[in-house]
């Protein structure tokens, strides 16, 4: 009994301990003129689709969840916002070339095509964030025409 | 008393802050150095290696979509091809190597020769490809396929525009790229289809030669 209180004292001391080490937290008020919004003419439901799906990962502005300031879940997304935004990040759009814009796309209609973005971990709690087969469809049709118009 | 405590604290503290910075620097310009060295001795192996393979074929063969005899794109092209080998025959392991062979193969390639719109154009298929490349080293097979099809583009268009002294063969699969078609480079005449594997490994066609 004391060796399992013991550990649990230390367990909650780590616990205690890791919430005082800081994480870069990912937000901006400025949508740079490179933005995808911007140097594109997108349709309204898609641009708030976009919004809620992929612009959490994808661009330099979070809608952080209320649990996102306890460690271990803030280095988790730290790590995810980070990956996400490596590989592509929709606020610095126009300053790809349009060879990588091209690219790009074809990536991201793939990825969405086949239910790989938005991750399962993230769609877990933003429900309104998974794609429905209309909303599939039309962003998909978009984005080709998109890539056809490079 | 305490003022002045504050004030030694704040200033080691900037002190600390300035000499890591510049530590930093110093650390990136040291690499940056070695990158070019590396670059030079690579490029004195590659002269050595082509002496022997270039000269049968650039006076011989003077048909079709003949490109400049460039024997510096070689290690970039045969890392590609290693690449392509490898998703003929379902390898995931060797293509792996193959994208960590090309990523090697463009950080040595010396561009200093390259100006002006060439460099541009060179700059931003490289870019592509890297990435491609990349993403070919960390896939499951299916996406190191995809991400090989606008690879292949991007090597098709840096053979055009640098040229190559090899003979490749630009082959077209119709049902590549979810019928769309892609195009892949072969160093053999005979058809062996990386998108299809050793599923379909002769579906395709020659577009195309080179050299």
């Amino acid at each position: 009994m004391k060796v399992v209180k013991k550990i649990a004292l230390v367990l909650l001391i780590v616990f205690v301990g890791i919430q005082f080490i800081p994480t870069s937290r990912n937000q901006s008020d400025v949508v740079p003129a490179t933005d995808f919004m911007m140097v594109n003419k997108v349709p309204k439901p898609i641009t708030n689709k976009l919004q809620t799906s992929c612009y959490d990962c994808h661009s330099n502005n979070t809608q952080y969840p209320w649990y996102n300031k306890i460690q271990p879940v803030a280095w988790l997304l730290e790590d995810h916002i980070k990956e996400g935004k490596a590989e592509l990040n929709f606020n610095e759009w126009d300053d790809l070339s349009n060879r990588r814009k091209n690219s790009k796309l074809k990536s991201i209609i793939s990825q969405i095509e086949d239910d790989e973005m938005p991750l399962s971990s993230y769609t877990l709690i933003h429900r309104d964030a998974i794609f429905s087969d209309t909303e599939k469809q039309e962003i998909i049709k978009w984005m080709t025409q998109l890539k056809d118009s490079l | 008393m305490k003022h002045l405590k504050v004030s030694t604290v704040i200033l080691a503290m900037a002190f600390i802050g300035l000499t890591t910075i510049s530590c930093k620097d110093a650390k990136k310009e040291s690499t940056n150095e070695d990158g070019h060295q590396m670059e030079a001795s690579h490029d004195n192996s590659n002269d050595h290696q082509d002496e022997g393979s270039v000269s049968d074929t650039s006076e011989v063969e003077a048909n079709a979509d003949n490109t400049q005899k460039n024997t510096a794109t070689t290690p970039i092209i045969d890392a590609y091809i290693q690449i392509k080998n490898a998703l003929t025959t379902d390898s995931k392991d060797e293509a792996a190597k193959g994208g960590t062979a090309l990523v090697a193969a463009f950080s040595e390639f010396d561009m200093s020769n390259l100006t002006g719109e060439t460099h541009k154009e060179y700059m931003e298929i490289v870019e592509s490809a890297k990435e491609h490349a990349e993403h070919i080293v960390k896939s499951p097979i299916d996406h190191q396929r995809e991400h090989f099809e606008v690879l292949s583009t991007d090597i098709n268009d840096l053979v055009a525009l640098l040229g190559t002294e090899k003979t490749l063969y630009q082959d077209f699969c119709p049902m590549a790229s979810n019928g769309k078609g892609a195009i892949w480079l072969s160093e053999v005449e005979e058809i062996k289809n990386p998108y299809m594997g050793s599923k379909m490994s002769t579906c395709g066609s020659i577009q195309k030669q080179i050299n």
